[in-house]
């Protein structure tokens, strides 16, 4: 059960378990999510931009910043920051899958379905 | 008779009525006059510059030196105890620290109690003190870097009252007036002395009040009459009616007389407090204050520089009134008396260390604010200004040019230069240097010195013939044999190698490697000039460029700036960031009123933009900057260029590692030959930078579509592992060469050398 709400959960919003070994950018990374979920976007973009300045290539932190970019209604943004986060993941499979889903969502809110479609179809690869 | 008397009395009362009606106009005039010029003064407040707050977490690289400078330019104190906010005191390799509460954009910070463990130059651990809890992440507040100034004020360190130490505030009231918060701006008692004075025949003097002598300091006249000081009286109440006495007092300690530099006058204890200490006002002990305030009763007599005896008696006779108030304690005052004078030897030549650094500040500001509220409104700017890498950097380039110039007698003084230090994924700009005086407020080359970028210009030849992988890749043969460009209108170009031969057939990625000008510029012809100009621009050159056949070797000049918002670019991973210079802004009173987020756009392709990269580590590994090699880690897989400009005009270095990218000039202000080349000039400035910053290696994952094939690369055929000379080098899927050499996968050499290998592993 609490498996559960855990999956469905990481789907929604949450990084992933282990986004760093570091505490330091954990708990900014805790931060930004708090900040996140109380609409507080400037500021979460702000404690993910402090935990960038501490691993500049962890692409988790960059596919956060995608995602409050999403929220923020900046998509292109959102998108870009996404495909940065890509550019720096060797491996992680489930990494990369997400960020396909982050960038098909935010083609689709900018009315680009095809380019949606596309993404999609990539989010769903293995 | 009667009629006589009655219009005696009439002229009598017409004229008392013309003398009232004229002093109630003088006094309008002087009400008029002295609040025109009050508000002149006022509100005036410039905008504030910090630095980037040091975040200290366990697993920080950062040595004790380092520590040390920070706390210093923030006015730490050690003290015996480190129990107040903004001290702290060493225990062997642990620090125990009281941050200061501080408000960021993020909302405002209480004071931390911690304690920093450190090994071989790491954080270890960070612990609180109270209650001795781990701690994530301590984050101090951020040092106050420069202003920026009202046009006619520029040389004014203007300061608000909650900025000035409470001591400066009870100094000046125990020494110059006493009743300064029960008058009503002019103290009769003070009068009854002065006039005593006066009718006995000696000066008019004293007897002024803080407001009265604010005024004096508008009208800067050392005029000494009864009139003059009946105008200052009635000015003075006047002021008091429309001013509270904060507002007076902050007036005041920004205008005070307190020394003179040349013919540069100090004004406003702000400026004072830069100019004898060398620190932001804040930051001033109870034994500095003192002084300044001590001075303000001759600033020549008093100078603590020519007269230190006098200016120590001085101090001490001030802390001693001090107590007389009630202000201190004797116990403070006998220490504050035992302190030396502190007065720094000569005073830094500007307001800010980092003038270079506000100027691109500045420059960035101007696209968002007018100039007028940045010089007044008294925003808080949160800027990249990382203060160690800035100081590595201005150390890296004196020293060098230095070395330089007495390694080839040149006369001292004439090579200059610029550097640019910045993180390579989020365009953070850490550190500017204009010139080699560093605090010299003149010409910023970092910004303003356009130069001829030579060989710099070659990535973005090799990375736009890199975009057609059908076409080019790092192993296809160039031709550098002799290539004469016939141009009408224009002389016929020939291009040159640097040693003035020719190569015949070279790899591509070893024509860049030797950064060879011939093959780069049949490539660069073949390829276009526009498309590689265009390329120049979608990097991050927001002008347009000529485009000339020399424009493939680098004529077209670019700022360091420039240069470095370019090569940011590539070193990003072919996402283009605006180099970022400001965090953020707040208003004066700490609420957040612009950010500068974190923005990306993707301009070049992945795959390209890694196959170039992988090709400017091999200028380091096996081209032009191969000397890096000499006192850096080749495990570091630096990726660079040299650039050197006809006539050794121009020496660059442009390079990057994981995380800091570095762009070097050096060149003459006259722009006559300096006898430099990238490698000999620029590149040594780089590399004492990178020496001292022990950066991070540059490890970079592959796209998904590119591969890893061994080639030979004389023929530039498919080789093998194995195979004598072979290379593996980075493809897109799809481009690497389908013919086998000699030696090469299922080839009889390379079968049998391989299973020699097999052996011997």
């Amino acid at each position: 059960m609490l498996l559960l709400a855990g999956c469905t959960a990481l789907r929604q919003e949450a990084p992933p378990a282990a986004a760093s070994t570091n505490a330091a950018v954990v708990a900014l990374l805790d931060k930004a999510q708090i900040q996140s979920s109380a609409g507080q976007l400037p500021e979460a973009s702000g404690s993910l931009e402090r935990a960038l300045r501490i691993e500049p290539r962890n692409p988790a932190l960059w596919q956060a910043l995608a995602r409050v970019r999403l929220e923020q209604g900046l998509y292109r943004q959102a998108e870009n920051l996404a495909a940065k986060s890509n550019s720096l993941i060797a491996g992680d499979g489930a990494l990369r899958q997400e960020n396909w889903r982050i960038i098909g969502q935010a083609r689709t809110r900018r009315g680009d379905l095809q380019g949606a479609r596309d993404a999609f179809e990539k989010a769903a690869q293995p | 008779m009667a009629k006589r008397k009655v219009s005696r009395i009439k002229l009598i009362i017409v004229i008392m009525l013309v003398g009232v009606c004229a002093a109630g106009a003088y006094a309008v005039y002087l009400d008029f006059a002295v609040r025109a010029r009050f508000e002149g003064k006022r509100f005036a407040l410039p905008a504030r510059v910090y630095a980037r707050p040091l975040e200290i977490y366990p697993g920080l690289k950062l040595n004790l030196s380092e520590l040390t400078a920070e706390l210093a330019l923030l006015g730490y104190r050690q003290t015996s105890a480190a129990r107040e906010p903004g001290t702290y005191r060493w225990r062997g390799q642990s620090l125990d620290l009281v941050s200061r509460a501080f408000v960021f954009g993020d909302g405002p910070q209480a004071s931390i109690s911690c304690t920093v463990s450190f090994t071989d130059d790491r954080v270890v651990a960070l612990t609180g003190r109270d209650g001795q809890v781990a701690l994530d992440l301590v984050r101090l507040d951020p040092a106050l870097i420069g202003g920026i100034y009202p046009g006619e004020n520029e040389d004014r360190v203007l300061a608000s009252l909650s900025e000035v130490p409470e001591s400066v505030v009870d100094a000046l009231i125990a020494v110059e007036d006493r009743r300064f918060y029960s008058h009503h701006g002019i103290d009769p008692r003070g009068i009854a002395r002065a006039f005593v004075m006066t009718v006995s025949g000696k000066s008019v003097q004293g007897g002024s009040t803080l407001t009265q002598q604010l005024i004096k300091n508008f009208y800067l006249t050392a005029e000494r009459t009864m009139r003059r000081k009946l105008t200052e009286m009635v000015m003075a109440l006047l002021l008091e009616k429309h001013y509270s006495k904060e507002e007076i007092l902050e007036t005041y300690l920004n205008e005070v007389y307190l020394g003179q530099d040349g013919n540069r006058a100090i004004h406003g204890i702000g400026l004072a407090s830069v100019f004898f200490f060398d620190k932001p006002l804040p930051h001033l002990g109870l034994s500095e204050g003192a002084l300044l305030v001590g001075m303000l009763k001759g600033p020549a007599y008093f100078s603590p520089r020519k007269h230190p005896k006098r200016a120590l008696d001085r101090r001490n006779l001030v802390l001693a009134q001090m107590v007389e108030t009630g202000s201190i304690t004797e116990q403070q005052c006998r220490a504050a008396q035992a302190a030396p004078l502190g007065v720094v030897d000569r005073p830094p030549r500007g307001t800010s260390p980092y003038p270079a650094f506000l100027g691109l500040i500045h420059r960035q500001l101007r696209r968002d604010y007018r100039d007028e509220d940045l010089r007044s409104e008294g925003l808080q700017i949160f800027s990249t200004l990382d203060p160690q890498v800035q100081r590595v950097a201005e150390q890296a380039l004196q020293e060098r040019l230095t070395r330089l110039e007495k390694a080839r007698s040149l006369k001292p003084g004439l090579l200059q230069g610029a550097v640019l230090v910045t993180a390579t994924q989020d365009a953070e700009v850490k550190a500017c240097v204009g010139g080699r005086n560093p605090r010299f407020e003149g010409f910023n080359r970092a910004l303003d010195a356009r130069r001829p970028i030579g060989s710099l210009i070659k990535p973005l030849v090799y990375l736009t013939a890199l975009q057609h992988p059908s076409q080019y890749t790092l192993a296809t043969l160039l031709d550098d044999s002799p290539l004469v460009l016939k141009q009408a209108g224009t002389g016929d170009w020939a291009p040159q190698n640097y040693d003035k031969r020719f190569h015949g057939r070279v790899p591509l990625r070893m024509a860049l490697a030797h950064s060879y000008n011939v093959s780069t510029a049949r490539l660069g012809l073949a390829l276009g000039v526009a498309p590689i100009m265009a390329n120049v621009r979608q990097l991050g050159v927001e002008r347009d460029l000529p485009v000339f056949a020399s424009s493939l070797l680098g004529a077209n000049a670019l700022s360091p700036l420039e240069v470095t918002q370019v090569y940011q670019s590539i070193a990003s991973g072919g996402f283009r960031t605006p180099l970022r210079a400001i965090r953020e802004v707040l208003t004066a009173q700490g609420e957040p009123l612009q950010r500068y987020p974190l923005n990306v756009e993707q301009v070049i392709e992945p795959a390209p933009n890694y196959l170039l990269t992988s090709a400017m580590q091999a200028v380091v590994h096996e081209g032009t900057a191969q000397g890096l090699y000499n006192s850096l880690s080749p495990d570091l897989d630096i990726a660079g260029k040299t650039g050197t400009t006809d006539d050794y005009r121009d020496s660059w270095f442009a390079g990057f590692t994981g995380d800091r990218l570095g762009v070097v000039w050096i060149g003459r202000d006259d722009n006559e030959s300096t006898g430099l080349t990238g490698a000999s000039g620029a590149m040594g400035v780089w590399q004492d930078v990178m020496v001292a910053l022990d950066p991070e290696p540059l490890l970079l994952a592959a796209p998904d579509n590119v591969e890893s094939v061994w080639i030979e690369p004389a023929s530039g055929l498919l080789s093998a592992a194995g195979c004598p000379d072979a290379v593996e080098l980075p493809f897109i899927v799809g481009s690497a060469p389908t013919r086998r050499a000699a030696c090469g996968p299922s080839s009889l050499g390379g079968s049998i050398k391989n299973w020699f290998k097999g052996i011997f592993q």
